[in-house]
């Protein structure tokens, strides 16, 4: 990672309606390094989208800055802007062929048309699509369509790419397909790639960072692999993955990172305390993955060091196909999901309905967020 | 069979009976409307071919009545000469050529400051745009009369120079009732397009005035000539507008078809009306399918 290439400094999007302001971006701040696969994340509503068109400049800011390169963006209008977007619904221009679409950034350059062509088709083959520069785009399947908008976007060789949930109008399997596509071909390219998406799993799977928004905040921004490990927020780790969420009292914050819980059948547990975690003790959350809990035989010897194991009684069973959810009684009050990958030597008929069990897991997989 | 089986039976009955009468009654209901809609409109049709002068009966086919209009052999009881008629068709194409071009740039400008801009009072300025569409054309033909007399008196009062209607009041006239039809068909188009295109264009490096010109334009065109050919048309029928805003030589054809009119029915005024109805029909039936065109391009 080199020079940051965008920044957000305190953003704030406000849009009148008439039900009067709804704030779209609440104080975003976020450095974007030059180069990277940097994912917007959040459900519907969220503020990615808006906050995407703030750096491409079909939104002004309400309050805040956004920096390209080092270059304050304020009043300077989208098509001055050296940024490019894949849209959501390609927007490719209807009236004209794949040609004279990709054509068109280049000759707002001021391009001469020969070298335009030249490049437009380079850039057709770049995104493999080679042949179709003569067609209308509504004579190309979704997914050619996506590729057009690709070519046609990356021909003015932006500083930065702006994604607008461009795989969202795909099926599942070309969708997979693309997302192995797109990352190799923005290693290829070396752009900065920002890239909207309310899909969870293509985040983790393409960024290298991601920020999870909510209701307007960058709630967390981190690599997937800090994402998914040490969410700081409730909303964060319900959003990404499953998550089994039990509630607990924090006795005390300890040394290098962990505190102690007691959960409400008053077990006392250690696990981990998130980044942000504001408590000094009183009523938190405790998050684990389903699939860090192991289940064992309830007379199997005790755990190992950075361990926890709870007794537990097995209520339900749920074959999914790559796992099987195991559903865990543990006390009264806590339910606790875990999945088992369904492997060759897992002794699964070991296990059966209400039977006694014991649930262990390590003291990292668990993190203590603010209630 | 039990009593409340034979109920129930007469029930069902009566039902069907219903249901048969309702479908005929759907049957007929257009029937009886389109009779009513063309009945006149193919009696004109019809006797612009008869052979016998009088509307009385139809006596056999014949195409005399086209060609005296075309040739000047008219009966002397008729105020008709072919180069006046001629003369008058001049003044509509002139008319509704220009009329037709104001308006149309005019209506397109309106559409896309509806369908794009954000500004206060939109809504009431909106629902004004309709109004040429729905008011009676009388009441417009004399508010237009009276204004353009209070205008050119004024025009007296302040220059001294005396303003006669005209070619130019005739138009402005036309302009002003065509403005809202360009504008509504314009408009239907606009609400088509995908308005990420226009930010697309933005997004590649267009500014507004490349934007509108190489993308907003060329994908509303159908809709503009559209609304082009509907003024046009509308401008080339217009009788009662004209009537009230036109000066000495300014005859448009509806006009000269009146006056006509005036002494008596002559088969010839059936020719001209059958060959005006049959351009009219053209242009909005070009129109028409302009307007459908394109929704299936995307």
């Amino acid at each position: 990672m080199t020079a940051t290439d965008v920044e957000l400094i305190d953003i704030v999007k406000d849009f009148e309606s008439g039900a009067g302001r709804v704030r779209a971006v609440d104080h975003v701040s976020v450095q974007i390094a030059d180069g990277e696969f940097f994912a917007l994340l959040g459900p519907s509503g969220c503020g990615k989208t808006t906050t995407l068109r703030l750096i491409a400049g079909f939104e002004q800011p309400t309050a805040g800055q956004v920096l390209i390169r080092g270059r304050a963006m304020q009043g300077i209008p989208a098509y001055h802007r050296p940024v490019n977007t894949v849209f959501q619904d390609y927007a490719l221009f209807p009236h004209l062929t794949v040609e004279q679409n990709i054509m068109f950034g280049l000759q707002m350059e001021g391009v001469e048309k020969k070298e335009a062509q030249k490049r437009a088709l380079e850039s057709l083959e770049q995104v493999r699509l080679p042949g179709v520069g003569g067609r209308r785009p509504h004579q190309l399947s979704g997914g050619q369509q996506q590729r057009v908008a690709l070519a046609r976007a990356l021909v003015k060789q932006p500083a930065v790419l702006l994604l607008d949930e461009p795989l969202g109008a795909l099926d599942l399997k070309l969708r997979k397909n693309m997302q192995v596509e797109l990352k190799a071909l923005q290693r290829d390219v070396g752009i900065t790639f920002i890239y909207v998406t309310h899909d969870q799993e293509e985040a983790i799977t393409m960024a290298d960072r991601i920020a999870v928004m909510n209701h307007g905040e960058m709630l967390q921004v981190g690599t997937p692999k800090e994402i998914y490990e040490r969410p700081g927020t409730h909303f964060v780790a319900d959003f990404i993955g499953e998550t089994n969420f039990v509630d607990g009292t924090l006795l005390e914050r300890g040394e290098a990172g962990f505190g102690m819980v007691k959960l409400m059948n008053d077990a006392v547990i250690r696990a981990q305390l998130s980044d942000t975690l504001a408590s000094e003790g009183g009523p938190v959350l405790v998050a684990i993955r389903p699939e860090r809990i192991s289940i064992s035989r309830a007379d199997a010897g005790p755990a190992g060091a950075g361990m926890t194991s709870l007794s537990a009684t097995l209520v339900d069973s749920q074959y999914i196909g790559t796992d099987t959810r195991f559903t865990l009684q543990i006390g009264e009050n806590i339910e606790l999901v875990a999945r088992l990958q369904n492997i060759d030597d897992l002794p699964k008929a070991a296990f059966s309905i209400g039977q006694a069990v014991t649930a262990s897991w390590g003291e990292t997989s668990t993190t203590i967020l603010d209630h | 069979m039990s009593a409340q089986a034979l109920i129930n039976e007469n029930a069902l009955g009566r039902n069907r009976r219903i249901k048969r009468l309702g479908k005929l009654g759907l049957l007929l209901n257009p029937l009886v409307a389109y009779f009513f809609l063309w009945a006149p409109i193919l009696v004109l049709v019809l006797f612009s071919f008869n052979q016998s002068k009088s509307v009385a009966s139809f006596t056999g086919f014949t195409l005399k009545w086209y060609s005296n209009i075309l040739n000047n052999v008219v009966g002397a009881e008729s105020a008709f000469s072919t180069e006046l008629m001629l003369n008058a068709f001049r003044n509509s194409l002139f008319v509704g050529t220009i009329a037709t071009a104001i308006a149309t740039a005019l209506g397109t400008m309106i559409a896309l400051a509806m369908a794009r801009g954000r500004f206060p009072g939109k809504r009431l300025l909106d629902g004004l745009l309709f109004l040429p569409v729905v008011i009676p054309e009388i009441t417009q033909a004399i508010s237009l009369a009276i204004f353009f007399k209070v205008a050119f008196d004024w025009i007296h009062l302040l220059s001294g120079e005396r303003v006669f209607p005209g070619f130019h009041t005739i138009i402005m006239a036309h302009v002003t009732f065509n403005i809202s039809y360009v504008a509504i068909v314009v408009r239907a188009r606009l609400a088509d397009m995908d308005p990420t295109l226009e930010e697309a264009a933005s997004d590649l490096g267009a500014n507004p005035w490349q934007t509108f010109w190489r993308v907003t334009f060329p994908l509303i065109l159908p809709g503009v000539i559209a609304g082009a050919l509907l003024a046009f048309t509308l401008s080339l029928d217009d009788f009662v507008i004209t009537f009230f805003t036109s000066g000495v030589g300014t005859t448009t054809l509806p006009v000269f078809v009146y006056g006509l009119l005036k002494l008596t029915v002559t088969p010839e005024v059936n020719a001209i009306s059958t060959i005006m109805m049959l351009l009219s029909t053209l242009l909005i039936g070009i129109s028409l399918a302009l307007q459908g065109r394109g929704t299936s391009q995307r």
